[in-house]
Parts: structure tokens; sequence; C-alpha cells
């Protein structure tokens, strides 16, 4: 800081201290969730303040990662997430790159046709009865497709395909390559970057959904990993609301490491990913709020 | 720009022969739109059409072709109920205090991350500050559970630790909405801060110097140099805001709240939801959420419109 006065040298001193404080509230509950997902049960009831385990025991985790529906439920979210986040990234690629071509014929009237899907939606009641109506409760189908393809992160791709030069697909085809062979070849070899960040944005979505278990899941071994979580994280607060007391000691004892421990469960996988999420979500972001 | 000369059509003939050989040329690329096209036909038209049944009194088992038409009716209940008042009044305030929340913190916020001077340290406090937008509200409630819960939550150990008796937070009607703005708020403020912080990159250094010349200490070049800079960025996600103001965040709203605080929590998304699929009223329910769309969608018309008027591209 040469030349910087004494007035800004109380700046940036005072300004380190702000973040100092704001990263201490931004990772203290995550500190405090792991903390007591790690202590002993028999010494938590009560709750505490914790800066490092109260004792020490893994018997949370191992009651979590035993129980038959979180497994059932990790099954069902990563197949989910897989099969959704490829099929939604691929014939998101294969939409956008049709109407990123202007001599199309209609193209006008399929953008205007994706673009009417964000000014207008039929709700909740009716996408329920439609999905009921396939008769996809209680299918696989209903947790994947309905959310797979979306306008937004059509229009995404579609600017970034706008953006790749002209002149690499005319020498293809000159070459006698036609479409397919240009989209497979040459445009998704020169699309990862973009790719992988609709992948990640969709996947996280689906790792994150909960609610379309909610509306069209009735047996529980097929419950996405979230609802299978909630419920185990807050079956105890539910009841202690609805009953208006708190439920047998024992129980509660016992829950408290179990839902801190269900809680890192949760969130582990998407923390394993983030650091490749946040190389190439400033780009996404950055395209999602100035347009949605 | 290749300038592309067409000759003269003459007769609807010929006019009907070059679009069908367009047609033909370009056949992989219909091949290439048709499943995306026909994924959005089944899953956001079908549900478009679907909203007849607000002008019905639907039967699940008479179907959308044998239900009795009932006009206005469906509107004209919902209207009428005094439900209807108290989730219109609670997705406003909700969503109102979010919007405020989030658009004078995160801004604040990134021309604070801006004076960092410590690369490193900068880096660090953006990975740290992002990192909640991508948790699950679910795994998030939870947190807020373990928080505020009247046994074992972190806030009543103190609350008992200093002699006060526990409050069941999350089932009071006088904390839970400031509940859901400040989570709301921690969740999203850094992810808010990105567009704020490339808008800033973008501000010439020069500027900066000029001012400090002119005797302007941070405080007055942060005014009078950084929020001039990005107020066209400010203003527009305001708009945009302002569009989606009925969205009130129906994840985190139905994860947390309970029958003791529907008079403040209960906003259009989750009475649609109970009120439709727990209670089967799917014409009613259809209604009220049509009401919710035609809104949004007058709302988003008249964002894109203002938008362009001041300038900036819009959605279209």
């Amino acid at each position: 800081m040469i030349g910087a006065s004494k007035g800004e040298r109380i700046f940036y001193v005072c300004n380190y201290l702000i973040f100092i404080v704001i990263m201490m509230i931004m990772i203290y509950p995550f500190w405090y969730i792991i903390m007591g997902s790690l202590s002993d049960p028999t010494l938590t009831m009560g709750g505490g303040f914790f800066l490092k385990p109260v004792g020490f025991s893994l018997s949370a985790y191992e009651a979590v990662l035993s129980n038959v529906n979180i497994l059932s439920g990790l099954r069902v979210t990563v197949l989910s997430t897989l099969f959704g986040a490829l099929i939604g990234t691929f014939f998101t690629a294969t939409t956008a790159y049709a109407i990123s071509k202007k001599r199309l014929r209609g193209v006008k009237f399929f953008s205007f046709f994706i673009l009417l899907t964000m000014l207008f939606s039929g709700g909740l009641i009716p996408t329920y009865l439609l999905i009921k109506g396939l008769g996809w409760i209680d299918s696989y189908l209903a947790l994947i497709l309905p959310n797979a393809i979306g306008a937004w992160n059509i229009f995404v791709m579609l600017s970034f395909f706008r953006g790749i030069p002209e002149e690499l697909e005319e020498s293809a085809r000159i070459d006698g390559a036609n479409d397919l062979t240009i989209f497979f070849k040459i445009i998704l070899p020169l699309s990862t970057a973009v790719l992988a960040t609709i992948f990640l944005f969709i996947a996280v979505w689906y790792w994150n959904d909960f609610f379309s278990t909610v509306l069209y899941i009735t047996q529980k071994d097929m419950w996405q990993l979230q609802l299978v979580l909630r419920d185990l994280i807050s079956n105890t607060s539910a009841a202690i609301s609805q009953a208006g007391v708190a439920i047998s000691y024992q129980t509660e004892v016992n829950a408290f490491t179990v839902k801190m421990a269900s809680i890192i469960v949760g969130s582990v996988p998407i923390m394993a990913v983030y650091p490749f999420l946040q190389k190439h979500f400033a780009k996404g972001a950055m395209i999602g709020s100035i347009k949605g | 720009m290749k300038a592309v000369i067409r000759t003269p059509i003459s007769s609807p003939a010929e006019r009907r022969k070059r679009l069908w050989k367009d047609i033909v040329r370009d056949k992989y690329l219909y091949l290439l739109l048709f499943p995306g096209i026909a994924m959005i036909c089944l899953f956001r038209y079908a549900p478009m059409y679907g909203v007849v049944i607000a002008f019905q009194d639907y039967n699940i088992f008479k179907g959308m072709g044998g239900s009795e038409w009932v006009g206005f009716d469906q509107f004209t209940r919902l209207f009428h109920s005094p439900d209807f008042y108290e989730i219109l009044r609670n997705t406003l305030l909700i969503s109102i205090y979010k919007l405020i929340a989030s658009f004078t913190v995160p801004v604040i916020l990134s021309l604070l991350i801006n004076e960092l001077r410590n690369m490193t340290f900068k880096r660090f406090t953006q990975t740290i500050i992002y990192m909640p937008h991508f948790v699950s509200w679910v795994i998030f409630s939870g947190i807020i559970i373990a928080f505020l819960n009247p046994v074992d939550g972190l806030f009543n150990f103190i609350l008992k630790g200093v002699g006060f008796s526990p409050i069941d937070f999350l089932n009071s009607p006088t904390y839970f909405r400031s509940i859901l703005v400040i989570s709301d708020l921690y969740k999203e403020v850094g992810w808010g801060t990105i567009i704020y912080l490339a808008a800033i990159s973008g501000v010439n250094p020069d500027l900066y110097e000029a001012a400090r010349i002119d005797g302007a200490n941070k405080f007055r070049q942060m005014w009078h140099v950084t929020l001039p800079a990005i107020r066209p960025v400010i203003i527009i996600l305001v708009i945009l805001s302002l569009a989606n103001i009925l969205e009130a965040g129906f994840n985190q709203v139905y994860l947390l709240y309970s029958p003791l605080v529907y008079d403040v929590g209960d906003i259009i998304d989750t009475y649609v939801y109970r009120v439709g699929i727990l209670q089967a009223n799917y014409s009613y329910a259809t209604a009220a959420g049509v009401f919710k769309s035609i809104v949004a969608m007058v709302l988003i018309i008249s964002a894109n419109w203002i938008t362009k008027k001041f300038g900036q591209d819009g959605l279209w």
C-alpha cells in the first residue's frame, strides 16, 4: 500500500476484520454440524456450543450409513441425477444448436415457442395431473424427464453456439460433412466448457431435488435422498411442533448426532464437486442474472 | 455478413418448392431439434393446456373432457376467500423483504470485496461465501432447525445459558418471516455479489486515480465512481426481480413452515400445493396458480419493456 494515507490504511484493516467476521459467520454453522455429528451422543443432550467434538463417536455415521432408506435414497438420487443431467445436457445442446442456425426454416417460431415457456407456466396442479395421467406415479421417469430441459439452459447454450465462428463449419461442409457430423465432430468438442457448466448446474438441481418425490412417489424405497434426509433431520422437530411438547427424552438425545450426520452425508457430494462448479459458474451466473 | 441475393419469387408453387428444398437440406437440424421441442410440448405446453381445469369443476374420474364447465366460478370463490388476501399479503411481504435485503447487502459486500488487496484472501472469501448457494434447502433447513429448535438448538442453548427461557423460533409468528428473510440472505448473498463484482471489474482504474487526486477518500470513491458505474446493472436486476415478486421461495417455506405459522408464512405456492394436491381441490388450486402465472407474465413483459427503455438488452 505505497502512498496509502492513514485513513486508507485504517479502512483496509477494518475491511479485513469485517471479512474475517463474515467468514466466521459463514463457516461456523457447517463447523457446528460437523462437530456435532462427531460427538458422543450421550454427551450432547440439550445441545451445546461446539468448537470441537464433545467426546468422540462415529456411531451417528454408522447409524446413517446403515439406514436402508439412506442407501436406497442414494441409489435413486445418483441414478436420477446422472440420467437427468445427461439427457438434459444432450438435448439442451441439440435444441440450442438447431435454433442457432438462422437459415433454418421456422427458426423464429421455434425460438418463440421455447421463449414462451419462460413467460407462462401451467403451474403445479396441471403438471401433476399430466404426470398422473401418463401413469408415472411411482415411476423413475417422473423423477428424471419433466425437468431435464428448460428454456433457460437452451438460451445460455444458444448464446455460446452463436459465438463459434461460421468458417469452421463451412470448411467441414466443403469436405462433405453433414449437419450431424458437424454437430458431433466439431461443435460438441469445441463446447466442452459450456457443456460441463450446464451438466453441473442440472446435476446440482437433481441432487437437491426432493419435491418430485413429494409429488410423484409414494413408495419409500423410491424416495430421493434429500427427502429421506429431510425425514431424518426434521421428524423430531415436526413431532414437537405438532404435539406441542417435547417427545421422549431418549429419542431426542439419540437423534441429535444422527441429524447432524445426515446433514453432512447430504452435503458432502456437493462440496466434492464444488471446486469444479466454482471454476465454471461465474460465467453461468453472469448470463443467468442478466437474463433473468 | 454475406449478402444473400435471392431472385424475386414469382409463383406460390415456386415458393413451396424452395421451402421444401430448404427443409430437405436441413433435415438433420430438424432431427436435432425434434426431441427438445417434443419434451417442451409435453412437459411445458400440455400443462399450459391443462389450466382449462381452472374453468371447470374438475373431477379426477371424469377427466378434463367429462368435467363440468363452471366459467369463472373458481376465481370468484378464490377472490372472495379470506385465504386469498392472506397468502397474497404473505407472498408480497416476504418477497419484498427479501428483495430489499438481496439488493442492499450484496452491493455493499461486493464494494468491500473489491477493496481486498490480498488476492489469496479475496479468492478464499469468495469461495466461502458462494458455497451456501449450492447447498440444498433440505440441508440448509436442517441447519436452521439445528440452530433454532427449542430442545437442543444452539440459540436456545445460549438463551438458556444466560437465564432466559427457550423460544420456539420456527413456530412463532413473530419470528417466522425474519427467519425466512435472514436465512435466504445468508444462503444467496455471496452468489448475489458475482454479477456486481464483474461489473466493478470493468470500471476504468483511471477514474479512481482522478478521484484520489481530487482528494476523494475511499468512501467518496465508492460513492462517486464505483456505484454510478454499476448502477445500470443494479437497475436491471431490480426490475427483473420485481417481475418475480410472486416467487417468495416455495422450497424454503415448505421445508420450514408449520400450521402454527400459516398466518404469516403461507404463500401462494404452498397454498396451491396444500389445497390442490393434499386436499385434491384441483380446479380451485389451479385457479390460484393461474392468477399467479398471469400476474407474473404481465410483470415479466413490462420488465422487459422497461429494461429496453433503459437502453439495455432485455430478455428478448
